[in-house]
């Protein structure tokens, strides 16, 4: 049986998010570049992780429930770099007679 | 064997534990099948940010910042009364479920409506692509292509939520009818499990869209 946490750690979790909601917006007030989406997505990812993990339980479910989070993530994450690899690096080499 | 089959174990299983393990297990194979649909959107989006920077960075300042955080707390909060709501039924408490229940639904109508006034800002704005679709300037398809993303992310994410609303609707009536139990809640967590899930994909929705516009 799955635990339930207290209502004030939801609470506590709620609290936290809205908080990274404020921080996140407040960040990108500033201009830092191409660092801007990166902190942007790394906070909404921190964000994600608290929801996953808390209020869906990922992280005291069974552990078929994370392998399964898992292989989501891991499968996504290989799409993204297989993608932008191909995309980012495309105009690095000449190519002869072009 | 004269033992009964109830919600809570039904005959195929072994024990309740064993039902809901399993249960949980098929709603987080369904979210990861989402997460590979989101995927291929945010993916195109990438691609297209690279290859568009200033096009998407000029376009991403057309996007609402106020409406748009409110409407980030407002998702947010809807799913800690979803929570509640999950706490309330494990704790088997029939009407504080109903009434987190209609609560998080309430929460839910009034992102939709806040998102859908933005549509028609931008409706009215001439940002919408393919209907009503104004501007000038070296970036302007790019800045298109910049409405078409948003307009298909947050629309298909608007989609989840309506459906996610259905699928509270029926959790309501189920626990209105006494379906639901201290031992058997389980189709609650699973329809939390769908809300919280779209809130995630708006998490991120609210970080690439709208975002990247604010700093000059």
């Amino acid at each position: 049986m799955i635990e339930p946490l207290s209502r004030k750690s939801y609470t506590f979790a709620w609290l936290g998010l809205l908080g990274l909601v404020l921080l996140n917006t407040l960040i990108a007030f500033l201009n830092l570049g191409p660092w801007n989406m990166i902190i942007a997505v790394g906070i909404a990812t921190v964000m994600a992780s608290i929801v996953a993990g808390f209020l869906m339980h990922a992280l005291y479910d069974s552990k078929v429930v994370r392998i399964v989070l898992a292989g989501g993530v891991i499968w996504f994450l290989i799409f993204v770099s297989l993608t932008l690899t191909d995309y980012m690096t495309r105009g690095w080499l000449g190519v002869p007679g072009k | 064997m004269s033992e009964t089959a109830t919600l809570a174990c039904r005959e195929q299983f072994a024990t309740p534990e064993q039902q809901r393990e399993t249960s949980s297990i098929g709603m987080w194979i369904f979210l990861a099948s989402e997460i590979m649909m989101f995927g291929g959107l945010f993916v195109a989006y990438s691609v297209y940010r690279l290859s568009h920077p200033q096009a998407f960075q000029e376009a991403s300042a057309h996007m609402d910042i106020l409406l748009g955080s409110i409407n980030s707390a407002i998702l947010l909060t809807s799913s800690l009364s979803l929570a509640f709501a999950e706490h309330s039924a494990q704790a088997g408490s029939r009407n504080l479920l109903a009434i987190f229940l209609i609560a998080t639904m309430l929460i839910g109508l009034a992102f939709l409506g806040i998102k859908f006034t933005e549509y028609y800002e931008h409706y009215q704005q001439h940002e919408a692509p393919g209907i009503w679709f104004d501007a000038t300037g070296p970036h302007a398809s790019g800045i298109q292509m910049f409405f078409v993303f948003y307009f298909v992310m947050t629309g298909l994410h608007a989609i989840h939520m309506i459906v996610g609303l259905g699928i509270l609707f029926a959790l309501l009536l189920r626990t209105m009818l006494g379906t639901f139990t201290a031992e058997y809640h389980s189709p609650i967590l699973f329809g939390g499990l769908y809300w919280h899930f779209v809130d995630i994909i708006w998490i991120f929705l609210y970080a690439i869209f709208y975002l990247p516009g604010l700093h000059k």
